[in-house]
């Protein structure tokens, strides 16, 4: 199988076999969820195979045409970010998907939860290999639905609900900036075509100084925070919280809150090395690294500290990829995404225990816990893992990709000069010591100290191998990682960079290397860490004073306000708009259609009444136009209802009879049918309404619809008579065909017969459909009687 | 087709189905769709283009009245992608416009479908409610 075959496989064939999913259910019963997991292991394999070639430092696109006149195609583009991606999007699926059999109760909605499941990782994984970027956005916003609908999937939580709309709300109007940024970018390089930009030096140095640069950057960056969380779009994040604790481990931590640093690292050869992409992605980034790990710090529920610690740490991976100068663009790119590797290693593994800890205690309050080593003690050393990990300690992997954070931020310092040469270590070094406070909060909290003498249930114990050995498998890479860190180096990490840095790059990355300044600044890191924790009550006093005293010193804040206020605008707007009446509208429409009409007819002053007049008809003629109008105003004013339905229909015979004098014999024939079969109809279920209701008109509503009426019908006039002048427009009509071919093509002499059977054969199909499903209407509407009672 | 007191009817008939269909009782309201509806099926009869009087029946069986319908020969080839008809305006036809007989054709069939199930639900509604009136009919909905 060829590289593309394969990576097309591997984005498709979850949609597919998701779609399958409800009747495996039939089969499986609450066994599903292995099944889900065996398509996300198919992905994985799909992966690993192209994997290789990306390895051996080749690139693979390949396209299959979809809007070739568009420039826009479904194509594909593997390098070592995209494969990187893929692998910790389809792995991390096994490992969800897995430990979601052990995790979902059985009375949950299955083939719901793992659908969308396996949708969001197709989704996810046709983001990362998508080689342009309409299909980009396409993908991206899929991720965003699936992300509402797994996050909203306990639809009766009013919480899940505000979480839900929230993300979706967020993200999404995010992907809509990022959208227009890549119209920008289509403006200035005229393609959508990623590999074609990334590797055509000149689009890229004349993207450089043209003056919309900026706002593709600032527009894409948008988007991209949005979807990871950064500045103040992290509101999100935290109320995505309430979504099953796997979709948060998957979604929340791993895959698709990185989308945006994934786009940050795909855009980087573009933008970077400027300053405005440096103020913008660093400064963003390290500002929501300080708040969120601080917020992370004072969070009580456990899921609520490993959100705020996400936001964090893609914070981090924001930085250090907005660490670049003209001259040295790759500063931080080799340390982001060997964190960015590690971090999914560790939180995923941190929110399984979370899972398992809210599961078996019952509780995600930290303050109700403690103790819980004993009871269970593999959860304690899978968690002590992942945190310690998180924290930075050695030799775990987390404390390689920190220490390289801290080693780019020290260069990242120097080129700058100045005041810089401390304050970004600085800041850097404030970042980890929250980081490192809320992972030893998580330990301390759940397992450590003494077990509080109520509120948790009588017997906790470690859960089943189903939950446990895939949190197990996590630890085992995160300390296999930091101990032969040259494994995920040379498999991933050096790929990635030299396709993010476009050029082949080797790293050496070693769990030992001397006293250096990172070292200390990871040791005066520790040492602070500790030093916060022990005041955590005085810290924790303080803030909640500056919350009382500034409450509008929160996003949340507006962003209730907004959306609170929408709702309410738009309700005044709606009960405004659409008060009822079914009269109300049509006077609307009426009074538009006219103002359409008068407005561009008095404009262009011309002569309303043409000269060219015909009153010449016949008698007959004239006779027939005067009973028609007698019968409508009886139909319109004869006060019984069977007196107007008989007028009615002799307004109907009357109009057949006038068809034959305009030269249309099949309308005079059909139209006598069905007026017969109307007047049946009117006169079948007018035998069952009798008459009760008569209206008394006001005179006000009286004059206001006559006058209405008067003036379309007035309207009507000038219309007809200017459009029946015997011009023929200036443009072929379809009729000569109908007249030449009719006997030629379908051998019929009666054209008007031959176009209704023949020519426009399918319209008049749909006509029949109509006539069915009016039948239908009519069957059901009879029979739908005394089903109530 | 030039005709202004036709014109004029099919005016007034619009007058009138539009003060129709403008009032509370349903009934009425019904009444008017179906004025309405005679109203437009006219109109669209009496806008056609052609200014000939034959009603659009090839009465030729030659097997070439075709091209004398038209008075000109004109080909279609699907390969060269020519599907509509290349003639020059304002062309003598003998016939009155097919087209348009045929789209009211489709009309006053789909009219008779649509007046009715709109009776019938006017009888149920009054089965469920007990009233034709719109206007009380949104109270007791609420």
């Amino acid at each position: 199988m060829d590289s593309f075959t394969a990576i097309t496989i591997a984005v498709f064939l979850p949609f597919i076999l998701a779609g399958i999913l409800p009747t495996v259910e039939k089969l499986l019963k609450d066994k599903v969820g292995w099944y889900a997991s065996a398509v996300a292991f198919l992905s994985l394999i799909m992966v690993a195979q192209v994997a290789p070639e990306i390895i051996h430092g080749e690139t693979i696109q390949g396209t299959i045409e979809w809007l070739p006149s568009m420039g826009i195609n479904l194509s594909f583009y593997a390098d070592g970010l995209s494969i990187m991606f893929g692998f910790i999007v389809s792995g991390i699926g096994v490992i969800i998907m897995s430990y979601s059999n052990g995790y979902m109760s059985k009375k949950e909605d299955l083939p719901r939860y793992y659908q969308q499941l396996l949708f969001f990782m197709g989704s996810m994984l046709g983001m990362v290999f998508s080689a342009n970027t309409i299909q980009l956005f396409i993908f991206w916003e899929l991720t965003s639905i699936t992300s509402f609908m797994l996050i909203g999937y306990w639809r009766n939580r009013p919480m899940s609900v505000y979480g839900a709309t929230k993300s979706l709300i967020i993200t999404a109007s995010g992907g809509l900036f990022m959208l227009a940024g890549f119209l920008v970018l289509h403006a200035i390089t005229g393609t959508f075509d990623i590999p074609t930009i990334l590797h055509n030096e000149s689009i890229r140095e004349a993207l450089h100084s043209h003056n919309l640069f900026i706002y593709a950057l600032i527009l894409i960056f948008i988007g991209a925070a949005s979807k990871s969380a950064q500045g103040p779009f992290y509101i999100w994040l935290p109320n995505a919280m309430e979504a099953p604790t796997p979709v948060s481990a998957f979604l929340h931590s791993a895959t698709m809150v990185k989308a945006g640093i994934y786009l940050i690292a795909r855009v980087h050869p573009i933008f970077s090395g400027t300053e405005a992409w440096f103020i913008l992605v660093s400064g963003v980034g390290i500002f929501t690294m300080l708040l969120a790990g601080f917020l992370a710090f004072r969070q009580t529920d456990i899921k609520g500290i490993l959100a705020y610690s996400t936001i964090s740490q893609l914070a981090y991976l924001m930085t250090m990829y907005g660490y670049t100068t003209h001259h040295e663009p790759g500063i931080g790119v080799a340390a982001a995404t060997f964190h960015l590797l590690n971090h999914a290693t560790f939180k995923a593994c941190l929110f399984l225990v979370a899972g398992i800890v809210a599961h078996e205690a019952a509780t995600r309050d930290i303050t109700k816990m403690g103790g819980l080593r004993k009871e269970m003690p593999i959860t304690f050393i899978v968690a002590t893992i992942g945190a310690l990990s998180m924290a930075g300690i050695p030799p775990l992997n987390g404390f390689l990709s920190k220490e390289m954070f801290y080693e780019s931020s020290v260069e990242m310092g120097h080129l700058l000069g100045g005041p810089y040469t401390i304050l970004i270590p600085a800041l850097a070094v404030l970042g980890g010591v929250f980081t490192f406070a809320y992972s030893i909060k998580f330990i301390d909290g759940i397992f450590l100290g003494k077990r509080p003498s109520k509120g948790l249930p009588e017997h906790i114990h470690d859960p089943s191998m189903v939950m446990l050995a895939p949190a197990i498998f996590l630890a085992g890479l995160i300390i296999l990682f930091g101990l032969v860190p040259s494994i995920p180096v040379h498999n991933f990490i050096e790929p990635t960079v030299s396709g993010i840095l476009l050029e082949p790059t080797t790293l050496h990355v070693k769990l030992w290397h001397g006293f250096t300044t990172s070292l200390m600044m990871t040791i005066a890191t520790f040492i602070l860490g500790i030093l916060i924790y022990t005041q955590y009550d005085r810290i924790a006093e303080w803030q909640n004073r500056f919350n009382a005293m500034f409450p509008w010193f929160s996003v949340n804040y507006y962003y209730d306000g907004a959306v609170n206020n929408a709702k309410d605008v738009t309700f005044k707007f709606s009960s405004r708009m659409q008060p009822g009446p079914v009269k109300n509208y049509v006077i609307a429409v009426l009074l538009l259609t006219l103002a359409m009409f008068a407005i561009p007819a008095t404009m262009l002053a011309t002569n309303f009444i043409p000269q060219n007049l015909n009153f010449d008809v016949p008698l007959y003629e004239g006779l027939i136009f005067l009973f028609m109008i007698i019968a409508a105003l009886g139909a319109a004013l004869l006060p019984k209802y069977l007196p107007a339905i008989i007028s009615l229909s002799g307004l109907g015979y009357l109009v057949a009879l006038l068809f034959i004098y305009l030269q249309a014999p099949d309308l005079a024939l059909t139209q006598v049918l069905v007026e017969t079969l109307s007047t049946i109809i009117f006169l079948l279920a007018l035998v069952k309404i009798p008459q009760k209701f008569k209206e008394h008109i006001p005179t006000t509503t009286l004059a206001r619809d006559l006058i209405i009426s008067v003036a379309v019908s007035a309207m009507i006039f000038i219309l007809l008579i200017n459009a029946t002048q015997g011009i023929v427009p200036p443009f072929e009509t379809l009729s000569y065909y109908f007249i030449e071919k009719s006997l030629a093509l379908a051998g019929g002499h009666n054209i008007v017969n031959v176009i209704i059977v023949d020519f426009r054969g399918y319209d008049t199909l749909g006509e029949i459909s109509v006539l069915c499903l009016a039948a239908l209407g009519v069957y059901n509407l009879i029979h739908s009687r005394g089903e109530d009672e | 087709m030039n005709n202004t007191l036709l014109s004029l009817t099919i005016a007034i008939l619009f007058g009138i189905g539009t003060f129709l269909i403008l009032r509370r009782d349903i009934v009425r309201v019904i009444i008017g769709l179906g004025v309405l509806s005679h109203a437009v099926n006219l109109l669209i009869v009496s806008a056609g283009v052609f200014s000939g009087t034959k009603v659009p029946i090839i009465t030729d069986d030659g097997g070439h009245g075709a091209a004398e319908a038209t008075g000109s020969i004109f080909t279609d080839s699907l390969s060269q992608g020519i599907l509509a008809p290349i003639i020059e305006a304002g062309h003598h036809v003998d016939y009155v416009d097919p087209l348009v007989q045929a789209l009211v054709l489709t009309a006053i069939v789909i009219s008779l479908a649509t007046t009715a199930f709109i009776l019938i639900l006017a009888y149920r509604i009054y089965e469920e409610y007990g009233t034709t009136d719109i206007r009380e009919l949104r109270r007791l909905w609420g």
